[in-house]
């Protein structure tokens, strides 16, 4: 069984490009400010591929995931 | 098809006729260079008025052009993005958009208009590109049937989508598309004599292309200012990140960089799709059969067409990268085409494959900051565009070769000859 996972967004390569707003909504979601920012706490287990898949589609590699 | 490629020390890249090969003979060569010369040094092509600079290395390889891509303070834009020399002066008020820049300045401009393009927000946008493009095939079908049935693809369908898509979201006057249009095609011309005659006069033409369309935009924003509506132009003017909002003339470069990079590079992809549909018809039929394949079909035809040739970057220090030594100052273009076709990742990267998972290709660029911000925004297009097409035209025959744009930066087709059957 997967573990839950915590997720960050580095705003300092973060473009805002939505793609994981796109892939997970109820995770990530686009600022005002044009970046996007982790919607939970932690990511729940059933969640996880989710986010892997957020991080793997982002094109600045701003999302990251750590167990 | 590719077992016998050319001898690498007779491919330039720089010379125009390398540009005008067919695309079999073009491909060949990149294939020959990623297996023996995956850092090529061209002198940089001759242009009227502009000094050549020290020329510049092909980047070829798919992993080559992600690490570079994906270093930008190692391999920045600021020194030019869009152009082999360093881009002259009285150019850069123009086209010294963001995509020639770097952060911080290019991530703060990037965010201003990031959340326009974002899926969620592009979701309004959906039934609105599902309403112009049934015009688009109401009108193309009425020229078909007042002539012979035959008619161009890309003046009557590829064209007209995206830039009606363009100038809807930026809240263009429909009286200037055409303006639009015209001005976004000479400054993209690369240099075909079809679009700027004298290659003397192709400074001052360009000039006066992003000049009318910077009027064009400046025009508007005064009005949006003033008046504001719900369009991208009123959110612009608007919008403040860390205390600053753009300025009028950045709006104006903005507005010329989507012109150009969201019209030719979407229309691009729609011409290079359906005449990929013609010379592949099993994964037309495919396609037809099952419409959940639209998802990778897109990604495909993104990959096929890579409507953007490449990109340049120029490294900040002396660097490493595969084993070799770079210089500061160094040009790489980054040859996205080369990379969509690279053996080691791609199989079979000649066939089209509507089905293609996964599918890394650099149709967008590669990661990094400059990945393309309309991404999402063509893939809409796109998806609507084929989904119609199939259904509403499944009668659509290509009936000529395609008459293709004579540029190295975009994979352009001026002009692919289709007919409707009538047969359904």
């Amino acid at each position: 069984m997967t573990d839950a996972v915590r997720a960050a967004i580095d705003t300092d390569v973060c473009i805002g490009s939505g793609y994981c707003e796109a892939t997970a909504p109820d995770l990530f979601e686009v600022t005002e400010a044009g970046t996007s920012r982790v919607l939970v706490d932690v990511v729940p287990p059933e969640r996880v591929e989710a986010a892997r898949q957020a991080a793997a589609d982002c094109p600045t590699r701003a999302l990251q995931l750590e167990t | 098809m590719l077992t016998t490629g050319p001898d690498v020390d007779s491919i330039d890249l720089s010379d125009m006729a390398f540009w005008a090969l067919p695309p079999e003979q073009r491909e060949a060569a990149f294939a020959a260079l990623r297996r023996d010369r995956p850092f090529s040094f061209y002198a940089e092509p001759v242009m009227p008025f502009i000094e050549p600079g020290p020329g510049y290395y092909a980047v070829v390889r798919h992993a080559d052009v992600e690490a570079i891509s994906s270093q930008p303070k190692l391999f920045c834009s600021g020194r030019g993005a869009t152009s082999v020399p360093d881009l002259p002066p009285e150019l850069v008020e123009f086209y010294g958009s963001m995509i020639s820049m770097d952060d911080p300045r290019h991530a703060k401009i990037r965010r201003i208009v990031s959340k326009a393009f974002t899926p969620k927000m592009l979701e309004a946008l959906v039934s609105s590109v599902e309403t112009i493009f049934d015009a688009v095939l109401a009108d193309a079908r009425a020229v078909a049937e007042a002539g012979d049935g035959t008619f161009d693809l890309v003046r009557h369908i590829s064209a007209p989508l995206p830039l009606k898509v363009i100038c809807q979201m930026m809240g263009i006057p429909e009286a200037d598309y055409d303006l639009v249009l015209e001005k976004s095609n000479l400054i993209l011309s690369g240099g075909d004599p079809e679009y700027i005659p004298d290659e003397n006069e192709a400074l001052a033409l360009i000039l006066d292309a992003g000049q009318k369309l910077a009027e064009l935009m400046q025009r508007l924003a005064a009005e949006r200012l003033e008046t504001p509506t719900d369009d991208l132009t009123s959110a612009l003017v608007h919008t403040e990140v860390d205390g600053e909002t753009l300025s009028h003339q950045e709006i104006a470069s903005f507005f010329i960089l989507l012109c150009v990079a969201g019209n030719e590079t979407t229309r691009t992809a729609m011409s290079h799709g359906v005449y990929a549909l013609h010379q592949f018809p099993d994964q037309k039929q495919r396609w037809i059969a099952d419409g959940s394949l639209s998802k990778t079909a897109i990604e495909e035809i993104v990959r096929w067409a890579s409507p953007v040739i490449w990109m340049r970057r120029t490294a900040t220090q002396d660097v490493q990268l595969a084993g070799r030594d770079f210089k500061q100052g160094d040009k790489f273009l980054l040859f996205y085409n080369s990379a969509n076709r690279d053996e080691s990742v791609f199989a079979d990267p000649f066939t089209f494959d509507i089905g293609r998972n996964p599918n890394p290709h650099y149709g967008f660029g590669a990661p990094g900051p400059h990945f393309c911000l309309g991404a999402h925004l063509a893939r809409r297009e796109l998806d609507v565009a084929f989904r119609k097409l199939l259904q509403q035209m499944p009668d659509l025959e290509v009936v000529g070769e395609p008459d293709r744009l004579q540029s190295s930066f975009v994979n352009g087709i001026k002009r692919l000859p289709v007919r409707l059957t009538g047969a359904s």
